[in-house]
C-alpha cells in the first residue's frame, strides 16, 4: 500500500477550531484540541475500530442521534459536542451499565490503580449505582494459560483480546462464548491459550479481567518506578518498560510503544523472559577453576587470573561475541583482542564467516529498509527464516501488512512456517536450497515470458537528496537488462531442480514481485551460513538487483540474524576481517568454524562474551574438542551452561538485559539505547568496565580510560565513520537509524551489486542415500536460557521435535508423537516426531538450541543427510 | 571621657520639656511606707503558703508516668492496630495498598501475595504478604484508616512506642495484628 498522503482539515470541537488529519478517528482528532473523549473498545493497534462499547459517544452538528467517535473519520468543517448534557448523560448511562455486573473488587484486582474503568468511572460515570440487584457471577480466579489469568466477572466484552487473537496474533483461540450476560471470553474446549504472542492481552484488557501470572499482586503502580529500555532477548529488539519494585526486582514488563521497531507488542518470551534476571541460579560473582571445580572468587584475583592467562596466549587467543552482547562490549572487546592481545581471531557469528565485501554491500543505506517500509511496500519476500520463532515482533508486522494494506508476501525456504498460510507465492526448497531459489528468483524477474506483467509504475527512485549512493551509481538504473530469453529460461528451470523446487513455483513468485513497486526482503541469517553462505548472500545481493531495491523508495532489505545485536556487533568490528565501521581490519582473523579448528593448535586461549558455543554453534562435537584442547577460557556468563560449568577457566558474572547499559542496533540499523533499570545484584560489574579493565591491563589503555558507558559509546563514534557525531541524547526515546543521519553518507563503498547471470552456479541438492533425509534446521522462540530460567516459562522450553513429511514417515514407519533417533557420523540425538504435511519429502527439521539434543549436534557447517529411526519403547 | 555638654543640654531639655507625646509615663502606686512594705513582702507569703496549705490535702495532678498514664479520648489516634474478622480469624487485610497510596509520610510497606486453599490468610484473593509500618516515620494523620476499604486497619489509642533503635520502628503485620505490649488507658465517659 503506497504511504498514505496526510490531508490535514479542520473541525470543530467543543467550540474550539482544531486541525487533524483527514479520516483520522474523532477521537484521536479530538486530542489535538487537548478534548479527551473515554474510550473502552478503540485501540488503533488493533485496526479498524468495532464500536462495542459505546463509550465514546458524541454529538456531531447534523446527526439526529449521538454518534460513537471512535468509528467517525473527522470531516471538513464537522462541528462536535462531548460537552452537552445529552452526551453527559449518555456517558453517565454507559458507565452505570458498564458497572450492572462488575464485581467492583478493585482492593484485589491487580488492575486497580492503572484501571481505565476507574478512571473512566471517576470521570464521566454518574457518581452512585442505583443496582441493588445481586450481580452475575463466575468462578474465579482462573487460569487462562500458565501466562494468564482470567477473571470472567470484571470483562466489560469491549472484544478488545478477542480481537487481537484473531486480527493481530490471528492464532484464533479467544473466542466469545455464550451469549447476552453470561457472554465470556474463553478458548474453544477451554484449552489454554498458549501462542507466541499471548501476553499482550494483558496491555490490551481495558479492565483486570485479564492479568499477569507473573506480576499478579506483587505491586500497585504507586510502589513501583517504570525504567524505559530495549527487550535484548532477540533481533526484534523491542521497546519495553521495565516495572521496578525497590530498585532492585523487575516485576513485568511491557510495551513501550514504537511504531517505527514493535509497533507496540510483544512477544512471551519478552514479556516473562524477564524472571530470569532474578533466578536464584545466576552467576553473580566471579569464579576461578581452582583443582578442577569453579571457585567463587574476589574480583581483583578473577581479574589478574583472566588478564595472566590473556598476557601468556597473547596472539594466540581467540573470542566469541555472543548475539546479546551491546555495541560497546563488542567494542571493547575487539580492542582489547586487536590491539592489546595483537590477535584478530574473534567472531560474532555462529554460522560462517561473512565476505568483508559483502558486509559491506549489505551495510549500504540505500539497500537497507527500515521496519515500516514492510506495512507500505507492495511485497514483501521472507527468505529462509520463520519469523514467529526467530523475530516474532516482525512476524506480527508482515501479518498486519497483508490484512490490512494487502501486502503480496512471497516464502522462500524450506520449512513450512506461520506465515505460509496467509503467504501469495511459497518456494518451498531443500533445506539448503536458499541460495540456487534465489538465484532462479532473481532469474526468472529477468525474463520477460512468460511473465508479462510490466514492472509496478510505484517503483520511486529514491529521493537522492536524502539517500547516499555510493559504490552503487555506476549501475543504471531504469530497464533491467533482458536476458536471452531461452537461455534465461533454461536457467530459471535448472536453478529451481538445484534448490528443490519447481519452476512454477519460482515464476510464480516472480510473477507476484514483478507487478509490486517497494519490495522488503527479510532474509535469514541462514542463508549466508556455511561454506556456500558467500554465494547465498551473492545470490540475495542479485535478487536485490533484479527488484531495484537501490533505486526504489521504501524497498530494502532486513536481515533477520541469529544474535540480537548482529548488525551492532558488526558495525562495531565484531568480525573477523572487519574493524569498527565495517572497515578492513589490519590483520584478517579466523571465522569461528576455524577457531574451533585452531584451538589446541596455535590458538591457546578463548574469550566467551556471553556467546556458548556448545548450545549455539554448529559442530558440538568439535567445539567440545576445542575446549577440551583450550588451555585458558575466560567467560562472560549469566548462567552455569555447560560451557562454563566445565570448561571456563575464569568466570565473570554476565549483566542481565535489565542491569546493562549501553546501545544495540537493529537489523533496519535503528540504535537504540539499553538502560539500566536495576542495581547489579551480587557482586556483578558492569561487562564494559570490565573489559576496559582487562584492556587497560593487557596493553591497550585508553586516553583518557573508559570512565563510564558513555565515554565507549563516544569512542564508538570516533571510530566508525558512519557514526561520527551521534550523541546518545538523539538515541533517546525512539532511537535513530543511524542510515537517516547526514553521517551516513561515510557508510563503506561496496563493489556494485552481482547480475543474476554472473552468479555461481549452485551445486545440485545432496543426494540422500538409502533412506536417509536432508538435514534442515530451525530455530525455537523457546529454546533459549530465559525459558529453562524464567519458573513461569519453564513450562514451553521445547524438546527435540524431528519434523518429517507424512510421506518419509510412513516409508519409516514413524508416526507423530514417536521417539525418534537422527544419527550421523556417530553423533545423535533424540526427539520427537511430528509429521507435518506442507513438509516436502526427502528433508527432516530439526531445533538448534535445544537445552538437549540440539540438532547442533548434528551439524559441521556442510549440507548433509541425517539417518532417521524410530525408537522402539522398551 | 570627659562629658559632653551637649548631651548634658539635651537631657535637661527633656526634663524641662515635661513628657513629649511619645513618652508614656509609667504609673507607680505611692511609694510604700515603711509598714506597709513589712506588709506586702509577708502578706504575700502567706497568701502563697495559705494555696499550698490548702493544696496539700488534694490529690495530685501530676501523673505518674510511667507507673501510670493518661488516659486518652477514643478518637486519639496512636499505634495502629490490623483487626482480624472475629469468626473465621481471617486477617481483614487483603493488601490492596490503598493505605500505602493515601500515606502522606510514605511509611507503609505492603507487599501482597496469593491466598491458596492450603494457605488461606485473608477472606480475598490476596493478602498482605508483607505488611509494615515505619512508626519513625508515621505522622498519625489516620488517612490509612481512612483509606482502607476493609476496615483492616485502623489507629489505636496506644502512644508508647519509644524504642532503642530505629529499626526497632518498623512494625510488622505480626506486631500489628497483636494487641499491643503496652495498653494504653482509654479515658471513661465524664472523664
Ligand atoms: S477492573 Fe478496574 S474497576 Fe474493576 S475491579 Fe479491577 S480495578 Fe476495579
Ligand atoms: S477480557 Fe478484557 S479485553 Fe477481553 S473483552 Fe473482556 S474486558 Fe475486553
Ligand atoms: S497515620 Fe498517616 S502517616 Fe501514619 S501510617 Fe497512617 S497514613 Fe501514614
Ligand atoms: S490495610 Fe486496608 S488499605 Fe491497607 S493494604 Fe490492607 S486492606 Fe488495603
Ligand atoms: S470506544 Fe467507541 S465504541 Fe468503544
Amino acid at each position: 500500500m503506497p504511504r498514505p498522503e496526510q490531508n490535514f482539515i479542520s473541525f470543530e470541537i467543543d467550540g474550539r477550531e482544531v486541525r487533524a488529519p483527514e479520516g483520522m478517528s474523532l477521537v484521536d482528532a479530538a486530542k489535538n484540541g487537548d478534548v479527551e473523549i473515554p474510550v473502552f473498545c478503540y485501540e488503533p493497534k488493533l485496526g479498524q475500530a468495532v464500536g462495542a462499547c459505546r463509550m465514546c459517544l458524541v454529538e456531531i452538528e447534523g446527526s439526529p442521534q449521538l454518534e460513537i467517535a471512535c468509528k467517525t473519520p473527522v470531516e471538513d468543517g464537522m462541528v462536535v459536542v462531548t460537552t452537552s448534557d445529552s452526551v453527559k448523560q449518555a456517558q453517565n448511562a454507559i458507565v452505570e451499565f458498564l458497572l450492572i455486573n462488575h464485581p467492583l473488587d478493585c482492593p484485589v484486582c491487580d488492575k486497580g490503580g492503572e484501571c481505565p474503568l476507574q478512571d473512566i468511572t471517576f470521570g464521566w460515570g454518574p457518581g452512585r449505582s442505583r443496582f441493588i440487584e445481586p450481580k452475575r457471577h463466575f468462578e474465579k480466579p482462573l487460569e487462562l494459560s500458565p501466562l494468564i489469568a482470567i477473571d470472567r466477572e470484571r470483562c466489560i466484552l469491549c472484544y478488545r483480546c478477542v480481537r487481537f487473537s484473531g486480527e493481530v496474533a490471528e492464532d484464533y483461540q479467544l473466542v466469545f462464548l455464550e451469549r447476552a450476560d453470561s457472554t465470556y471470553v474463553g478458548t474453544h474446549q477451554g484449552h489454554p491459550y498458549v501462542a507466541p504472542f499471548s501476553g499482550n492481552i494483558i496491555d490490551l484488557c481495558p479492565v483486570g479481567a485479564l492479568t499477569s501470572n507473573a506480576y499478579r499482586f506483587r505491586a500497585r503502580p504507586w510502589d513501583v518506578e517504570n525504567g524505559g529500555s530495549v527487550c535484548t532477548l532477540c533481533p526484534s529488539q523491542c521497546n519495553v518498560t521495565f516495572t521496578v519494585r525497590d530498585d532492585a526486582k523487575v516485576l513485568r514488563v511491557f510495551a513501550r510503544d514504537n511504531a517505527k521497531v514493535d509497533d507496540g507488542w510483544l512477544c512471551d518470551r519478552g514479556r516473562f523472559g524477564f524472571q530470569a534476571v532474578h533466578a536464584p541460579e545466576r552467576i553473580t560473582r566471579p569464579m576461578l577453576r581452582e583443582g578442577g571445580a569453579l571457585h567463587e572468587v574476589s574480583w581483583e584475583r578473577a581479574l589478574s587470573e583472566a588478564a595472566g592467562g590473556l598476557e601468556r596466549a597473547g596472539a594466540g587467543t581467540a573470542a566469541l561475541v555472543g548475539g546479546e552482547t551491546t555495541n560497546e562490549e563488542g567494542f571493547l572487546l575487539q580492542r582489547l583482542m586487536r590491539e592489546g592481545l595483537g590477535s584478530p581471531h574473534l567472531d560474532s557469528r555462529p554460522g560462517g564467516a561473512l565476505d568483508p565485501e559483502q558486509a559491506r554491500a549489505l551495510g549500504r543505506p540505500e539497500l537497507a529498509a527500515m521496519v515500516p517500509d514492510i506495512d507500505y511496500a507492495d511485497a514483501v519476500v521472507v527468505v529462509d527464516t520463520d519469523l514467529q520463532d526467530e523475530s516474532p515482533i516482525l512476524d506480527l508486522r508482515v501479518r498486519k501488512a497483508i490484512r490490512r494494506f494487502a501486502v503480496k508476501v512471497v516464502l522462500v525456504g524450506g520449512r513450512p512456517g506461520a506465515l505460509d498460510p496467509p503467504a501469495d507465492a511459497i518456494v518451498r526448497t531443500t533445506p539448503d536450497g536458499g541460495e540456487a531459489a534465489l538465484g532462479a528468483l532473481a532469474a526468472a524477474l529477468a525474463e520477460v515470458e512468460p511473465v508479462s506483467v510490466p514492472p509496478s509504475d510505484r517503483r520511486v527512485p529514491r529521493d537522492p537528496a536524502q539517500t547516499p549512493t555510493g559504490g552503487l551509481d555506476e549501475r543504471q538504473h531504469g530497464e533491467p537488462e533482458r536476458q536471452g530469453e531461452s537461455a534465461g529460461r533454461e536457467r530459471v528451470d535448472d536453478l529451481a531442480r538445484r534448490a528443490g523446487t519447481s519452476a512454477e513455483a519460482v515464476r510464480n513468485a516472480a510473477a507476484a514481485l514483478r507487478a509490486a513497486g517497494p519490495t522488503v526482503v527479510l532474509w535469514g541469517e541462514r542463508l549466508s551460513d556455511g561454506p556456500r553462505g558467500r554465494q547465498g548472500v551473492a545470490a540475495l545481493l542479485a535478487l536485490a538487483r533484479a527488484l531495484e531495491i537501490p533505486e526504489t523508495e521504501g524497498s530494502g532489505l532486513i536481515e533477520i540474524p541469529s544474535g540480537t545485536n548482529a548488525r551492532g556487533l558488526r558495525e562495531a568490528g565484531c568480525l573477523p576481517g572487519l574493524g569498527p565501521g565495517l572497515l578492513d581490519a589490519p590483520q584478517a582473523g579466523r571465522p569461528a568454524a576455524e577457531i574451533a579448528a585452531g584451538l589446541g593448535e596455535d590458538l591457546s586461549a578463548l574469550v566467551l562474551l556471553n556467546a556458548d558455543p556448545l548450545r549455539t554453534h554448529p559442530d558440538r562435537a568439535g567445539w567440545k574438542r576445542a575446549l577440551e584442547a583450550t588451555t585458558f577460557v575466560v567467560a562472560f556468563a549469566d548462567f552455569e551452561s555447560e560451557t562454563v560449568a566445565e570448561h571456563a577457566d575464569v568466570v565473570f558474572p554476565a549483566e542481565s538485559y535489565a542491569e546493562r547499559e549501553g546501545t544495540v542496533t537493529h537489523a533496519d540499523g535503528r540504535l537504540q539505547r539499553v538502560r539500566q533499570s536495576i542495581a547489579h545484584p551480587g557482586e556483578v560489574r558492569p561487562v564494559w568496565s570490565v573489559l576496559a579493565e582487562l584492556g587497560a591491563r593487557l596493553g591497550a589503555p585508553a586516553d583518557p580510560p573508559f570512565l563510564t558507558s558513555p565515554m565507549v559509546t563516544r569512542a564508538i563514534t570516533e571510530a566508525v565513520p558512519f557514526l561520527a557525531g551521534l550523541t546518545l541524547e538523539e538515541l533517546s526515546g525512539k532511537g535513530k537509524r543511524w542510515q537517516e543521519r547526514d553521517a551516513a553518507e561515510a557508510a563503506p563503498e561496496a563493489p556494485s551489486l552481482p547480475q543474476a547471470d554472473e552468479l555461481e552456479e549452485p551445486p545440485e541438492p545432496v543426494a540422500p542415500s538409502n533412506g536417509d533425509l536432508r538435514l534442515g534446521t530451525t530455530r525455537s522462540l523457546w529454546a533459549g536460557r530465559e525459558t529453562e530460567h524464567a519458573p513461569i516459562l519453564r513450562f514451553l522450553a521445547p524438546h527435540q521435535r524431528v519434523e518429517l513429511s507424512p510421506q518419509d514417515g510412513r516409508a519409516l514407519g514413524v508416526e507423530s508423537g514417536d521417539e525418534v533417533e537422527v544419527s550421523r557420523n556417530g553423533s545423535s540425538v533424540r526427539g520427537i516426531a511430528a509429521l507435518r504435511d506442507a513438509l516436502p519429502p526427502r528433508s527432516v527439521y530439526l531445533i538448534e538450541g535445544t537445552a538437549q539434543d540440539s540438532a547442533t549436534e548434528l551439524l559441521d557447517g556442510e549440507s548433509t543427510t541425517v539417518t532417521v529411526r524410530r525408537v522402539e519403547a522398551e | 571621657m570627659t562629658p559632653d555638654p551637649g548631651a548634658a543640654e539635651t537631657m535637661s531639655d527633656i526634663s524641662s520639656n515635661a513628657l513629649s507625646d511619645d513618652v508614656i509615663a509609667v504609673q507607680r502606686g505611692p511609694t510604700p511606707t515603711r509598714s506597709k512594705a513589712v506588709y506586702r513582702a509577708f502578706g504575700a507569703t502567706l497568701r502563697s503558703l495559705r494555696t499550698t496549705l490548702a493544696r496539700t490535702l488534694e490529690k495530685p495532678t501530676t501523673i505518674q508516668y510511667p507507673e501510670q498514664k493518661t488516659p486518652v479520648y477514643p478518637r486519639f489516634r496512636g499505634r495502629h492496630k490490623l483487626h482480624r474478622f472475629e469468626e473465621s480469624g481471617l486477617e481483614k487485610c487483603v493488601g490492596c495498598s490503598l493505605c500505602v497510596a493515601a500515606c502522606p509520610a510514605e511509611c507503609i510497606r505492603v507487599v501482597a501475595a496469593e491466598n491458596t486453599p492450603e494457605h488461606q490468610v485473608s477472606a480475598g484473593e490476596r493478602y498482605a504478604a508483607v505488611y509494615e509500618i515505619n512508626m519513625s516515620r508515621c505522622i498519625f494523620c489516620g488517612y490509612c484508616e481512612l483509606a482502607c476499604p476493609f476496615d483492616a486497619i485502623t489507629m489505636g489509642n496506644d502512644y508508647e512506642l519509644s524504642d532503642y533503635t530505629r529499626s526497632d520502628l518498623i512494625f510488622t503485620k505480626e506486631m500489628l495484628l497483636a494487641e499491643p505490649i503496652e495498653r494504653t488507658p482509654l479515658r471513661r465517659e465524664g472523664e
